[in-house]
């Protein structure tokens, strides 16, 4: 079984992290990586669907920076139940995120989380400005989007590899 | 044909049926009154047998006639009263005398009985026998005596033994938690500068950072500045929780340990302390009593926050003059995480969990976690469905309740629990503010879990937890709780060090009883007095007076560190696990376990 350490996911995931839900592996005989595998998976399944709803619910000002994935964009007025809304998609995906190590995807749904609670990035102090949050968390769902299929990429070669080599 | 025909009545009927035979006179030449009238006569001996006495005793043996009159005490008279001289009644008669019987005395007859039953019957041992038997009775228990001895002496060895090995892994594990220990610190020192460095620099960068309120710094330059700071903010205090609930006793504090084992306790517990890897952290400039004030003391309030930059002079250790090696470290760290993750808890029985989470993701780890420490798994995927479940019955160990969830969230569904049930419920959630941890505990949690968790801290936290369902073998449970650190005694709940997790199941565990056999034998059988003092004093503290004496100089330096810096997390830590009974009992009970150790041998003790 290949460890993780030997494939290189640069900074994109946390390789101890990660290797505890490999090490789960161990018990499965038949298909070695099926436990890993389907967290995996499941998880990017999880994540393409909250980011769906992500881009659905929130109130996107186009902005040259931000990376528009999905064409699908919905202007709801009511944005303080979208910060909400998008607070609780951002902390649902962080935590599954971390679990797994994907840390930089986790990094970007904590911010996500903080500004939808109109907090700055830290979570720490408030951002009163409901427009600013939502541009900010625009450009959060954007990097996190972008995080994501690298991830998503690195995930998938890993197994591919794996499960060329067993 | 039955001699003994007759009851044995008040007058038997014999008895009347020998005075009325005789009261014949048509027999008296064969059978006749004596001429005394206290006796009779048979004269003719074949005339009686075959005509008499088949007439009165339905019989014709003589023999058996004769046996019934002794029966009945009657005795015969020697017809010989001199030399050559016959008997007045001729050669071959028979003469039967009893007191009582006369020739003219009816009512005496009553007093002939049947003598009491001879000494011959079914209890009568003779008195010979008695002795014998019970020799051999004595012989017998002996000899099973001498085989128990030999079991047990055989077991004895073998538990020594046991334990010996038990006692070098304990120190083997114990360096290795130290070496982790010293691990995190130096990581979190390295991080510390890195964090102090950018808060120079943002602080330099934005002079006027108070005069601006739109941006995203805070007036207060406490916050970090515009760097990438979302990376300590998080695991760093993460990691201070985790530094907090984990203090690692650089001495293996085990008296016993130190008179049997010099060698290995000196060894093992030095070289931690002096070989350190990069050797900048300055520690070979306190002594290693000292190394216990290098708790990281920090807290949400006070202490020594790494938020806030001007605590950084408090810390009072020097920093790291050069970058530790981070790969060298991981390494260290992944290989030791690794020996502890195929390690069985080894559960009396399998604890049942409730897990309450309603990301899928998390979920199916923490069960496959939960499921490689073998317990048994249930899980919700709100407070809702978690409340039912408990509600119906639902027996469990531990329940593991996420905070923010659909329908109804973790610290609600824990206060509904509260009102019913004191299974252990443990927060596992990302937000680990000390003002949110205050309320999880105020509403009845008794843990907190940050997330994201490890295996290793999923399974700290059910050792923590549950360890009173931790198979103990029976000669070892006892001895445990003195391998914990006397010097946690004046500050339990903080000061957690590994060996609590032994000591606190082990105290509940471990009782008098089974203790107090073994004292029996020990002027028995020569105990070697390396292997028994733990022993022994642990009986001493168990059967004599409980007696609190701190016997190490690390006591008084304990209680003035975390007692100051840390009241908002740490208070409420206290609060619920002392709600519980779990913290108070093993702190107490290490109280008096430390008290007693005088190095005696078991010999000494008095029987």
């Amino acid at each position: 079984m290949a460890d993780a350490e030997e494939f290189d996911f640069g900074d994109n995931v946390d390789t101890a992290t990660f290797e505890q839900i490999l090490d789960m592996d161990d018990a499965d005989e038949d298909d070695a990586h099926e436990f890993s595998k389907s967290i995996v998976f499941g998880f990017l399944d999880q994540a393409d669907s909250t980011f769906a709803k992500m881009e659905t619910s929130k109130y996107v000002r186009p902005d040259k920076s931000i990376h528009v994935v999905r064409t699908l964009i919905h202007y709801v007025l009511r944005k303080d139940k979208d910060l909400k809304e998008l607070s609780s998609l951002g902390h649902f995906l962080k935590g599954s995120s971390a679990t797994l190590g994907f840390t930089k995807v986790k990094d970007e749904c904590e911010k996500i989380q903080h500004y939808g609670q109109k907090k700055d990035e830290t979570g720490a102090t408030d951002e009163p400005d409901e427009e600013k949050c939502l541009r900010l968390i625009g450009q959060s769902i954007a990097k996190a989007k972008t995080a994501y299929d690298e991830v998503k990429r690195l995930m998938e070669q890993y197994y591919a590899k794996l499960e060329g080599n067993a | 044909m039955d001699p003994g025909g007759q009851n044995a009545n008040n007058s038997s009927d014999f008895v009347r049926k020998l005075y009325k035979m005789l009261e014949d006179p048509s027999y008296s030449s064969v059978v006749r009154w004596g001429d005394d009238g206290d006796s009779f006569v048979v004269l003719e001996n074949e005339k009686f047998t075959k005509h008499i006495l088949p007439k009165h005793f339905k019989h014709s043996n003589f023999a058996s006639f004769v046996r019934q009159l002794n029966k009945y005490d009657f005795h015969k008279v020697r017809q010989n009263n001199e030399d050559g001289q016959q008997s007045q009644y001729g050669p071959n008669a028979w003469e039967f005398k009893h007191p009582e019987f006369k020739a003219n005395s009816k009512d005496t007859l009553d007093n002939i009985r049947r003598k009491a039953p001879a000494p011959r019957n079914k209890g009568a041992i003779v008195d010979g026998d008695m002795p014998i038997q019970q020799i051999d009775l004595m012989n017998q228990q002996i000899v099973a005596q001498a085989q128990q001895i030999q079991m047990l002496e055989a077991s004895n060895h073998e538990l020594r033994v046991n334990h010996q090995t038990m006692v070098q892994e304990m120190v083997r594990l114990h360096r290795t938690v130290l070496n982790h220990d010293r691990v995190m610190q130096d990581v979190m020192k390295y991080l510390n500068t890195v964090d102090a460095q950018q808060r120079r620099n943002s602080k330099v960068l934005f002079p006027n950072a108070q005069d601006n309120a739109g941006t995203t710094l805070t007036p207060t330059s406490q916050n970090i500045g515009a760097v990438d700071e979302e990376a300590p903010a998080s695991p760093l205090q993460h990691a201070q929780q985790l530094m907090q609930e984990y203090n690692v006793d650089p001495q293996l504090n085990f008296p016993g340990f130190e008179n049997s084992y010099p060698s290995a306790a000196q060894n093992g517990m030095r070289g931690p302390a002096s070989t350190h890897s990069s050797g900048s952290m300055g520690y070979s400039k306190l002594s290693d009593g000292q190394l216990e004030q290098i708790v990281y003391p920090t807290g949400g309030n006070n202490g020594i926050d790494p938020m806030y930059s001007e605590h950084l002079p408090h810390i009072p250790y020097p920093l790291p003059s050069k970058e530790v090696d981070a790969g060298e470290l991981r390494n260290k760290y992944a290989e030791s995480r690794k020996k502890s993750n195929y390690a069985d808890p080894g559960w009396a029985r399998s604890p049942r969990v409730l897990l309450v989470e309603d990301d899928p993701t998390c979920r199916q780890i923490g069960a496959k976690f939960l499921l490689s420490f073998s317990c048994t798994i249930d899980t919700a995927l709100d407070g809702l469905e978690a409340v039912s479940k408990v509600q119906e019955g639902g027996k469990y160990d531990l329940i593991l309740m996420d905070i923010i969830m659909p329908n109804l969230d973790g610290v609600s569904a824990c206060h509904i629990i509260r009102q019913f049930d004191r299974t252990p419920i443990v927060a596992m959630t990302s937000n680990i503010r000390s003002d949110d941890i205050q309320m999880y505990f105020q509403h009845g949690m008794d843990d907190v879990l940050p997330k994201p968790f490890t295996r290793k801290s999923l399974l700290d936290m059910l050792e923590k937890h549950l360890m009173h369902m931790k198979k103990i073998p029976e000669g070892m449970a006892p001895p445990a709780p003195v391998g914990v650190n006397p010097s946690l005694t004046t500050h339990p709940p903080n000061s957690r060090s590994v060996q609590d997790d032994m000591s606190q199941g082990a105290s509940p565990a471990g009782s008098t009883g089974t203790w107090n056999s073994p004292s029996q034998y020990s002027g028995v059988s020569p105990v070697s007095a390396s292997m028994s003092i733990p022993y022994a004093n642990y009986m001493d503290s168990n059967n004599a007076a409980y007696q609190a004496q701190p016997t190490t100089p690390l006591n008084p330096n304990r209680p003035m560190l975390p007692a100051g810096s840390q009241p908002g997390m740490m208070q409420h830590r206290r609060g619920p696990s002392e709600m519980s009974g779990q913290d108070m009992n093993p702190a107490v009970k290490r109280q008096r376990v430390s008290g007693t150790y005088t190095g005696q041998p078991v010999a000494a003790r008095p029987q």
